[in-house]
């Protein structure tokens, strides 16, 4: 039906063509005919375009009309260059955080993992509260147990972390974190390899040959992706392995691991105390829903066995501890960590993006007043209400579209900030990279702001004459215009205040964490992993022992070395390494009625361990190498301990001894020594009862500690290099001072509140453009008045005092608005999270303070300019 | 709106044209040009058709289903678009001629009362 463009022409040309023929039959030569015809038909493209719109649509129409008014729009508002950057820099930034934050959260939060059927894939975890035990894992008794009642899990995978020094990938020997796993992990993940093959069946128990997978990771990084790898024989500790296989690339879950390998390359898993002893708990367990079952159904079964588990054995599990076992798609159990971070963040991004709209918002209605001459004037002139807002939604869809342009461009930049920053919680951030839901959530959030903007301003009334005065240039400005700006600004003011308080609060805790006194002397002292070396010895071995004592008295000869001990626990980066702490008993100390024994942290030492990170002796003496197996079992315990359960002071000397199962013996041990309470697990200092054993009795250390008088990092490749000569491959690494432990262990902490700071500062900032522009509109709407007041005697400094407060008021009616809007929040985020902290005096005071200050800020050079209004000038101005 | 070079020539009042239309091809088929061409000269050269109305509203009438097109070869030997009444085109005519009609009186009478009040 439709003609096309060739019919469209061929039908101007046969009209011509009879056109001439007409002339040239009344006699006209063909020349002048055809040029007359030609004069005649008119303009033949606008001739052809009033054909083919016949067959356009009426939506065509009216969106060709808005395209005309965009580019009407958009030259005009090439006049205003700073007005237009102004808007499109602000919607960038919170378009740009909006999207970048909701990227990273589909990704983490709702993406489906790679793994088959992912959905049926669920992860089993026993925790102990009462005894601050997050992840208990689980031992090989309780997982049989398991594996044999339920009916709901079709498979169940195990896995479990061991550090191997591995040999035979790259030229040093290296420490490696690898995961060990029974014949059907890989098949329960539902994980394919890129290369070779995955673990099966046949790789399960003592006596298959040794098999490692490498991850997808280490393979491309450390091996730069190469082939030739599948086959070559490697050694873990003292067993070799084939690598068999490169897994696909998967997250690495529930640790990022280098390879992954079968039991029988971990003498430790092949062992009795492994495999009979219910309390060695260091598997990770997973399963796959059988058909047909679901997750609750799963979730039931499993705790009815887990209960009755606890039941047959009651000396495995303490009343105290409060044993729990929880079942969660794996899916959601990744995700869970970063879930509540990401959530802030998506609502602070959302705030900056509210901030920055309402400050557009001022903008356009500042600018709509001053245009209220030519709304007016078209009005008159018969547009209809809906094509004045058309012309309107014209130009705010010119300035979002320019805004989520750019802040599209920014989100880039800001998904790679975030990814990382998500990363600390949630490994599947990792995998977070721009993707085209950053293009569709901003394009929404532009359309959505530019619809919102586009009715904001009021429009003139054809009727009201009062409209077509302002049409001379002069600008009043009406009660209701001068309250939404105000309300505007106040908003600004509000949001911008949650947000400050917000970031305050983070920055608090995190000074409070940095300056926090930790009782070690942090600066000095240099910490290595030294682990135990591959061969020539075992766990409790005196060569171990000799090597310990060897690898000290050489190092403390060394210039710049004050001192030298190792020991078994960094302090903060090996936090949750060594489990919950384990009860203990001492003679002469009975627990209240109905009170458990005590709980202690277990720490192995060697002597001068005390001495090199400054930890003061309370009484008593140090471990020294006499202290060996064979001599006297002895202890030192902490402050804490010796006071809680000796609070007259009598701790020193007493017997001491384990009960908790773990230790098959109950073999008393002397307390030879008090000193004074560290926290080596959290910055802050929480929990301080330890007690320390000589490595002496104990053997295995695999830390070295090392007190400087210079520069730490300068003993560095001296002590490498004696180590080696001691032990060719001994690996030692991860030097750092313990400042520097702290400063890593604390780098969440510090991201969250330099994110969160941004935020604030993004939207601090928009709100002082907000409060300044609002105020210098407000200034210049009022020149006469001004002028009158200056004529009649009022001081330039009175009226900078005018113009100030009116600034103070507006944000001193922000803050209380922030404040009871804090409340609100506070009060609506209990519902969503668990632990939900309310800020201290500082950080509200804080914010507030930088919030009037921002508002001083911003009315000065609107209030300046107030009292330089020129006299004359401002009386002629009207 | 382009003046007319000559007075004597009127506009068509809007709305009119598609009736004019109709009615010229009641005789039968006839290209764009004719139908100007008789337009004009059916009133005596008064009535004169832009061709930046004439082809739009034809193509209006053949999108509303009222008329037809064909191509075929015109007097200039050169092909040319024929339009042709649909039955639809037809009925609208006849409606159109009644609306029409009404309006010559109701403005008549309005213009003319004492010549309204002697019929």
């Amino acid at each position: 039906m439709r003609p096309d463009e060739r019919e469209l022409d061929d039908e101007i040309r046969g009209h011509i063509a009879l056109s001439i023929k007409e002339r040239v039959d009344r006699g006209e030569d063909a020349e002048s005919a055809r040029r007359a015809a030609l004069i005649e038909f008119g303009y033949i493209p606008a001739a052809r375009e009033s054909m083919r719109q016949v067959w356009h649509r009426r939506w065509f129409a009216a969106s060709a009309s808005l395209g005309r008014e965009m580019r009407i729009g958009f030259r005009s508002l090439r006049r205003t260059k700073g007005f237009a950057a102004t808007i499109v820099i602000t919607l960038a930034l919170g378009i740009g955080a909006t999207a970048a934050i909701f990227s990273v959260v589909r990704g983490v939060l709702l993406r489906p993992l790679v793994n088959r059927d992912e959905d049926r894939l669920i992860y089993i975890r026993q925790s102990g509260p009462g005894i601050g035990a997050g992840n208990m894992t689980f031992s090989v008794p309780e997982i049989d147990d398991l594996k044999s009642h339920v009916t709901t899990i079709a498979a169940f995978g195990d896995f479990s972390t061991v550090d191997f020094t591995l040999i035979g990938l790259g030229s040093e020997p290296r420490v490696v974190k690898a995961g060990v796993v029974g014949g059907s992990f890989f098949d329960v993940m539902g994980l394919r390899p890129v290369l070779g093959r995955l673990l099966n069946a046949r790789d399960d128990g003592p006596n298959a040959a040794g098999a490692a997978v490498l991850t997808h990771r280490f393979w491309m990084t450390a091996l730069n992706s190469d082939p030739t790898v599948i086959g070559r024989t490697i050694r873990l500790g003292p067993r070799p392995a084939t690598v068999v296989g490169v897994l696909e690339p998967s997250v690495p879950y529930p640790a990022d691991t280098e390879i992954i390998a079968n039991v029988v390359t971990s003498p430790h898993h092949l062992g009795a105390t492994m495999v009979t002893n219910r309390v060695h708990r260091m598997t990770e367990l997973f399963g796959r829903l059988a058909p047909g079952a679901s997750i609750e159904d799963a979730r039931a079964e499993l705790t009815a066995v887990h209960r009755t588990m606890m039941h047959d054995h009651p000396e495995a599990y303490s009343p105290q501890a409060d044993i729990q076992l929880r079942v969660s798609r794996l899916r959601d159990q990744i995700a869970a960590p970063a879930r509540t971070i990401l959530l802030v963040l998506l609502a602070a991004a959302a705030v900056v993006f509210v901030i920055a709209c309402s400050n557009v918002a001022n903008l356009i209605l500042a600018r709509s007043v001053r245009r209220e001459g030519e709304l007016a004037v078209r009005a008159a002139l018969g547009a209809s209400a809906g094509a004045l807002r058309r012309t309107l939604l014209a130009e705010t869809l010119v300035l979002c579209g320019a805004g989520a342009a750019l802040g599209v461009l920014l989100a880039g930049p800001f998904v790679t900030v975030v990814a990382r920053f998500a990363a600390r919680f949630s490994v599947r951030a990792l995998e977070v990279t721009v993707d085209p839901s950053v293009l569709w959530v901003g394009a929404g959030l532009a359309i959505a702001a530019a619809v919102v903007l586009a009715f904001v301003p009021r429009l003139p009334s054809a009727h009201a004459p009062a409209g077509l005065g302002l049409a001379s240039g002069t600008v009043r400005i009406t009660a209701g215009t001068n309250r939404r700006l105000r309300l505007f600004a106040t908003a600004q003011i509000a949001l911008s205040f949650v947000l400050l308080v917000g970031a305050g609060m983070l920055l608090a805790a995190l000074i409070a964490l940095q300056t926090a006194a930790t009782g070690y002397d942090m600066r000095h002292v240099l910490v290595f992993d030294m682990p135990t070396p591959a061969t020539g010895v075992g766990l409790n071995d005196a060569k171990l022992i000799d090597f310990y004592q060897q690898t000290t008295r050489r190092l403390s000869q060394l210039p710049g070395v004050e001192r030298v001990a190792v020991g078994s626990f960094v302090p903060w980066r090996d936090a949750g390494n060594f489990g919950p702490s384990v009860r203990f008993a001492v003679e002469g100390y009975t627990p209240a009625n109905g009170e458990e024994n005590p709980r202690a942290r277990f720490r192995i030492v060697s002597g001068r361990f005390f001495d090199a990170l400054g930890i003061p002796m309370i009484a008593g003496r140090d471990f020294t190498d006499a202290d060996r197996i064979g001599s006297e079992p002895v202890v030192i315990v902490s402050q804490s301990v010796a006071q809680r359960l000796f609070p007259n002071g009598e701790a020193l000397n007493r017997k001491m001894w384990w009960t908790d199962p773990y230790f098959s013996t109950l073999l008393p041990r002397r307390i030879v020594g008090i000193v004074a309470d560290v926290d080596d697990e959290n910055v802050e200092r929480r929990s301080t009862m330890t007690i320390y054993h000589p490595v002496g009795q104990f053997g295995i250390a695999g830390r070295l500690f090392i007190r400087a008088s210079g520069d730490p990092y300068s003993l560095v490749a001296t002590v490498t290099q004696v180590i080696r000569s001691i032990s060719a491959d001994q690996p030692l690494e991860r030097a750092a001072t313990l400042e520097d432990v702290r400063a890593q262990v604390l780098s969440p902490e510090r991201l969250n509140a330099f994110v969160f700071s941004a935020f604030a500062g993004i939207a601090l900032l928009i709100a002082i453009v907000g409060v300044a522009g609002v105020l210098s509109f407000s200034v210049s709407a009022r020149t006469r008045e001004f002028g009158v007041r200056l004529a009649v005697g009022s001081s330039p400094r009175q009226l900078v005092a005018r113009v100030l407060s009116e600034g103070l008021v507006i944000s001193a009616i922000g803050i209380a608005v922030g404040a009871a809007a804090g409340l609100g929040v506070e009060r609506l985020a209990r519902g969503v999270f668990e632990r939900v902290d309310l800020p201290g005096a500082v950080p509200v005071v804080g914010a507030a303070t930088l919030l009037v200050a921002a508002a001083v800020v911003a009315s000065m050079m609107p209030a300046v300019r107030a009292s330089h209004v020129d006299v004359l000038q401002a009386l002629r101005s009207e | 709106m382009a003046k007319s070079p000559d007075d004597q020539r009127l506009e068509l009042l809007q709305g009119t044209l598609d009736m004019l239309i109709l009615r010229t091809l009641q005789w039968g088929r006839q290209h764009g040009h004719g139908i100007g061409q008789m337009i004009r000269a059916q009133s005596d050269d008064v009535l004169k058709v832009e061709t930046g109305s004439l082809y739009p509203a034809l193509h209006r009438l053949v999108k509303r289903g009222w008329l037809k097109s064909e191509w075929g070869v015109s007097e200039a030997n050169q092909r040319a678009k024929y339009y042709q009444l649909t039955a639809a085109g037809k009925a609208q005519l006849s409606r159109e001629q009644d609306r029409w009609s009404q309006l010559v009186q109701a403005i008549g009478r309005i213009m003319n009362p004492a010549q309204a009040n002697k019929e």
